[in-house]
């Protein structure tokens, strides 16, 4: 995924590193697909992948009610979920529990203006196939027996 | 309750005279809290509750419950009878002491289930858009619970107005207050006892009661387990929303070790929505006015 954002979403997401406190960012599309990261490898894809998925059933929450979501602020006890919706996705900043907000929110006004392009053309793109369920791992050749016969 | 007043922890069940301490005349106490007292004082005491289903008997030992009994049941049930009884007197009784305990829970686990049943019962009675807004504010009225339990942490007392933004008459006197008089017909020693799943310091509705009320048009109180423990202006739906919505955050911060949810604001336009955890778990939600300055509230909150 990551390999394949666009150059210029990650270098914006990069600058709101520039805000004392700002964790990392990572964006995805209005159905929840995780499309660009910059943030560190602690942070690794597969909870991205689901925390984008959840994200984007809260926003489909509110909406049932009526409430479609500009902006949210998550406070969890050490840190903070500042999600932005743009067109075409959703841009979310992880940053620590005393980040400075009006910087927060100023940074994401400003590269939220700068990715929505690439992130609407990104939301257009076709969702990438599912991949295929892997077939069971073999046993390394010479250890392949059944009932004490080897098996090639 | 948090007068600190005493109905004096005896050793013996019932020399309650020789006991060291003091005698209360207290009014408007929450029987939930006396019961604490009493377990907490570890007496060993039996005391008679009257009631409006009658007559019940409460035996306090060790810190626990270990007996009730009323009418129609022994034990536990008893005890869960006494404790969803509304309004009454509290006072040390000479009845004779059961042979064997009938209660083996805890206090907390006791009143824990008291509040479990009323939160069943509540879950019930919450009334919904639909049904005439005279008849919602008459049955939230019901579903009002106690005030000093119910609003930790700097929340005035009905329920649900955060710090910062204050309450014409606070309940904390009606809550607190020793009585200076006893009213006519209570003896020296008696405690009047309120429950605290009913609120019935204030006979008017929600909104007039406080007036920072009025500057949050929906007010949500759900328990862990989601039921409506109270609730002004807010459909079934946006209960439901603020449940799955609570939950769909913790588990994103639990995804990302972010953990410890202790708040959300949304933002739609210019309307905003905050939910919050309190105490024990429960779930409030505030729809505050558009031109509502928040500032004191996110800071609280930490937002």
């Amino acid at each position: 995924m990551t390999g394949g954002a666009p150059a210029e979403l990650l270098v914006s997401l990069g600058t709101l590193k520039d805000v004392a406190g700002i964790m990392g960012s990572f964006v995805f599309t209005d159905d929840g697909r995780l499309v660009a990261r910059e943030i560190p490898a602690l942070f690794d894809d597969t909870a991205l992948f689901e925390a984008s998925g959840r994200l984007t059933r809260l926003r489909e929450t509110f909406a049932a009610v009526g409430d479609h979501l500009d902006v949210a602020v998550v406070r969890f006890r050490d840190h903070k979920l500042y999600l932005k919706v743009l067109g075409g996705g959703v841009l979310c900043i992880v940053a620590e529990g005393g980040v400075n907000m009006p910087a927060l929110r100023m940074a994401a006004n400003l590269v939220g203006r700068r990715i929505v392009p690439a992130l609407e053309r990104a939301a257009q793109e076709p969702a990438p196939p599912a991949v295929a369920a892997r077939p069971p791992a073999l046993a390394p050749p010479g250890m392949r027996r059944f009932r004490g016969h080897a098996v090639e | 309750m948090s007068s600190g007043a005493k109905l004096g922890a005896g050793a013996a069940p019932v020399a309650r005279e020789q006991a060291v301490g003091f005698h209360a005349k207290l009014e408007g106490a929450s029987l939930w809290d006396l019961v604490q007292m009493e377990c907490l004082a570890r007496s060993r005491l039996a005391v008679e509750v009257a009631g409006e289903g009658g007559l019940g008997y409460l035996f306090f030992d060790a810190g626990r419950v270990v007996h009730a009994s009323t009418l129609r049941n022994r034990g536990q049930a008893a005890a869960l009878e006494i404790l969803s009884w509304t309004r009454g007197t509290f006072q040390p009784t000479t009845r004779s002491w059961p042979l064997a305990p009938s209660i083996e829970m805890s206090h907390e686990a006791l009143l824990l289930h008291a509040a479990k049943q009323r939160d069943e019962r509540a879950s019930n009675l919450v009334a919904f858009p639909g049904r005439g807004a005279e008849a919602a504010l008459e049955e939230i009225e019901i579903l009002d619970v106690d005030p000093d339990g119910f609003a930790p942490d700097g929340f005035a007392p009905d329920g649900f107005a955060p710090e910062g933004f204050a309450q014409e008459g606070s309940s904390e006197e009606e809550v607190t207050g020793v009585a200076a008089q006893p009213p006519a017909g209570l003896e020296e020693g008696k405690m009047n006892v309120r429950n605290p799943n009913f609120d019935e310091a204030s006979g008017a509705p929600l909104a007039p009661r406080a007036e920072s009320a009025a500057d949050f048009p929906v007010m949500l109180r759900l328990s862990a387990q989601g039921a409506v423990l109270r609730n002004k202006g807010g459909s079934e739906e946006l209960a439901e929303a603020t449940a799955y919505a609570h939950r769909l955050v913790q588990l994103t911060g639990e995804l990302l070790g972010l953990e410890d949810f202790v708040a959300l604001e949304c933002s739609f336009g210019s309307d905003r929505f905050i939910v919050f955890t309190e105490n024990a778990g429960e779930v409030v939600a505030l729809r505050p006015r558009p031109e509502l300055s928040l500032q004191a509230l996110r800071e609280r909150l930490g937002l």
